[in-house]
This record gives structure tokens, sequence and C-alpha cells, in this order.
């Protein structure tokens, strides 16, 4: 029996499947599924093996589409809409995310502008979380190039109501009872753009991480820094003049085993969004970010290519990313990066699950 | 009766199928019966502006939009306008 990882690669123009050998050196690339549609996400839920994927189409809109059945065929979600009195329209799906093994058929999506769903019916619809959509702060919500996009959702799975959502341009928000309230847990995070450093909000979390085996570690990659908080939010760390030559960068990634490896993509700054010295390089660190390290072996020595903040994923095995060029890497033994497909469509998101079969 | 066709990715969404026989007063009217309108429409009823509406080869909104009346017509064509490059 054949023991591998199937890659969920969401793309500008479909969904592609990317099936890895145990070693990650040899793949095969299936697709597209959702042929034309943006796949701005696509995860597996592991309850059941559902595919969900948040599809978005400049012409037809936002959705949210899943496969019980690997792929072959899909449903989509009823019309996801906001009551007509917040005078909101959903602009765009980011972000689904399966409830907790005793949360059957519950899932958690994020969108743009600034908001949480949550579906108690696997999909089938969605409920906007409305101390979310009625924050009395939202109309000072600014939104970045891709809008105001809630793009991490984080659920502590020792904690049932507790969860993690970020929005660009407000920062990381932590809910302990289930969604009913929320706080902003900013506290030294920096917004170099704004005339005031460390503000209550305002802050533009790039990706938000849990570790599954310490929920109260977060790790964050911001527009200004690396984070890394070890009492569920309520402070930070910045982490990025450790060996990093940058702290600007989209992606971030753990070790679900190791809770003080994390790796990041630099880029060169809000205002050059490629690789440090036109390299594509990730930096990892063993000893919680006081110190990083490059780990580029196999990777393009010249590249202006740059990975999205959905576009990487890990397991306990390995690392796996994919570029606005078109190119899949995953690190093969731990130690040399290997480029498992080029030429597909621009990566927007990246999920991995094992297979066997 | 009138017959509704959508552009092939619309189809995907509704197993393949690219044309719809519906019997609508008007243009809303017949989107609105369509398996795929939660594609078409949004919450107000109405369509995108980068999705063109014919109604036999005239732009459904010079007449009113969803509520462009359908009376003697055979044909609405629906295209998305897509540019850029």
């Amino acid at each position: 029996m054949a023991i591998g990882v199937r890659a969920l690669v969401g793309t500008r123009w479909g969904l592609f499947v990317l099936w890895g050998l145990d070693d990650r050196r040899g793949w095969r690339v299936d697709g597209p599924m959702l042929d034309g549609w943006g796949v701005y996400h696509a995860t597996v839920d592991a309850r059941d093996g559902t595919v969900y994927a948040a599809a978005n189409h400049i012409v037809y809109g936002p959705t949210v589409q899943r496969s019980a059945d690997g792929g072959k065929t899909w449903k989509r979600s009823k019309k996801i809409r906001l009551p007509q009195w917040s005078g909101l329209t959903v602009n765009a799906t980011w972000h689904i995310e399966p409830g907790l093994p005793q949360q059957p058929g519950t899932l958690y999506l994020g969108a743009d502008p600034g908001l949480l769903f949550r579906s108690d019916d696997a999909g089938e619809t969605w409920e906007p979380n409305r101390s979310i959509l009625e924050d009395p702060t939202r109309d000072r919500w600014v939104p970045g190039r891709g809008g105001v996009l809630c793009d991490s959702i984080q659920l502590d799975p020792g904690e049932p109501l507790r969860m993690y959502i970020c929005i660009t341009s407000v920062g990381t928000l932590r809910t302990d009872d289930g969604g009913q309230t929320w706080l902003l847990v900013n506290k030294n995070v920096a917004t170099e753009y704004l005339p005031v450093l460390y503000p209550e909000t305002g802050q533009c979390v790039h990706k938000l991480l849990l570790h599954p085996a310490r929920p109260e570690r977060l790790w964050q990659q911001n527009h200004c820094g690396v984070y890394r908080s070890d009492n569920c939010g309520n402070s930070w760390v910045r982490l990025d003049e450790n060996g990093l030559p940058s702290g600007f960068g989209f992606p971030i990634m753990i070790d679900p085993k190791d809770p003080d490896k994390a790796f990041v993509i630099p880029e060169r700054s809000h205002e050059y969004h490629y690789g440090t010295n036109r390299r594509l390089a990730v930096y990892g660190t063993r000893d919680a970010g006081q110190t990083w390290g490059e780990m580029s072996d196999g990777l393009p020595q010249q590249s202006w290519a740059t990975v999205l903040r959905e576009a990487s994923a890990s397991d306990a095995d390995s690392l796996y990313f994919g570029t606005q060029n078109g190119s899949f890497f995953a690190l093969a033994e731990g130690e040399t990066w290997v480029e498992a497909a080029r030429n597909l469509p621009p990566i927007m998101s990246v999920e991995v699950t094992q297979w066997s079969g | 009766m009138v017959r509704v066709v959508v552009s092939s990715i619309v189809a995907a969404q509704a197993d393949g199928r690219q044309r719809f026989d519906v019997e609508a007063e008007t243009v809303g009217e017949a989107l609105r019966a369509l398996p795929v309108a939660d594609l078409l429409l949004d919450e107000r009823g109405e369509w995108s502006r980068n999705l063109w509406v014919y109604v036999d080869e005239t732009d459904a909104r010079e007449r009113g939009g969803p509520a462009c009346p359908l009376a003697g017509a055979h044909e609405i064509r629906i295209v998305a306008a897509l540019s850029g490059g």
C-alpha cells in the first residue's frame, strides 16, 4: 500500500490536486477542478473527508463549493447573504475552517469585507457572526490592496469556545465564548504605516497559526514583522530581528510536532513584493524565533516569485508552498526543495493531507 | 416560453446544461427561475456590471434591467464581459 501526501492547490483558475509519494520527490498533478473559478482556499474536512473550496469569480461572485467524492462532483452553498440592513455584500470568500471533532457539520468561513460566517449544516448555508458584522468600529476598517480580508481562523482544540480570527487592517481578535464577544489581542504588534506604532487595533496580520500541541502558542506573519505569543495572544514578541532578512512576508508554516519551529518566506518590503536579494528563500527557526536560518537548497537562485498568505502548508514530515508564477515546492527529507509542479496558474492556497491507497 | 442561454462556466454549475426554457414575464423572473440564479443575481435581484443580458440581441439594461418585459421574446443570452491582458 502506498502512503503519501495529497495537496489541494487553489489557483486563480481552478483547483488542482497534487499527489506526492512518501519521499515527497515523485508527484502527479490532477485538475483543474472548478475550472475557471478562483479558489482562494480549499481544505479537507478531516471529520468526513469532504473537500471545501472558497471559490470566487469576478462576474459570478463568491461562494463555497463542496465535494464528498474527492472532487468528482461539487455542490454550491446557498447564496451567502448578509442582512439587508447591513448595507454590505460579500465580496469574496477567503478561508474555510472545519469545526472541532465534537462539532460535526460545523464550519467557519472568513470573507471580505471583514466577515466571519458559521455553518451548522456542513456548508449548505452560512450565517454571519453578528458581533463581527455589527462591530461599531467597522466604518473605520481600511481595506488593504486585497480588501478587508478575514483569512485566518484558528480553533483551540482544548477550549471549544475559544477561537481566533484575523482581519486585515483590524488585527487579531479572540473569542472565549464561542463568538458572542471578541477581544482585540494586538499588544506589542506594530503598525509602522500609522501615526501610532502600537494601537489597540489597525494591525495588518497576513497569516496567523495556532500550534495544535500547545494551543496557547500563536505565530503570526504580519505586515510589520514576525511575532509569537505564548499567552493566547494577550501579548506578542517580535522575532524578525534575529536573522531574518526582512520582517515583511505573507505565509507562515509551523511544525505540528515541535512548537518551537516556524518557517517564513520573507519579501524585501511592502513596496517590493519579491524575495530579499531577488531570491525565493525560506527561513526557519528551531528555537521559537531566537534565531533564523535559510533553507533554500533546491529553490531557484534568482527569482521574483512570491507566495501568498494561504499558499503554504505543513505536516509532520514536510513543508509545502506554491508561488504566484505557478510552481509548487515540497521539502524532501527535511533539507531539499523539490519543484513538484510548474506552470500552474497563479497559486492562491495550499493545504495537505495524508493519503494511502 | 423563453429560452435562456448561459455561458459554459455557468453551465458547469448546472450539470452541464446550457439552455433552459422558462415561463416568465420579465428578465428578472426568468433568471430567478434558473438553478444558477444565485450566480447571476445579487441580493437586490440585479446582475453584475460585468454581465451582459441580451433579449433577442437587445441589451436588457436599456429596457429596465431585471424589469425588462419578455412579451414576444424568444431568447435571453447571458454573456460575461471580461477583458484585460
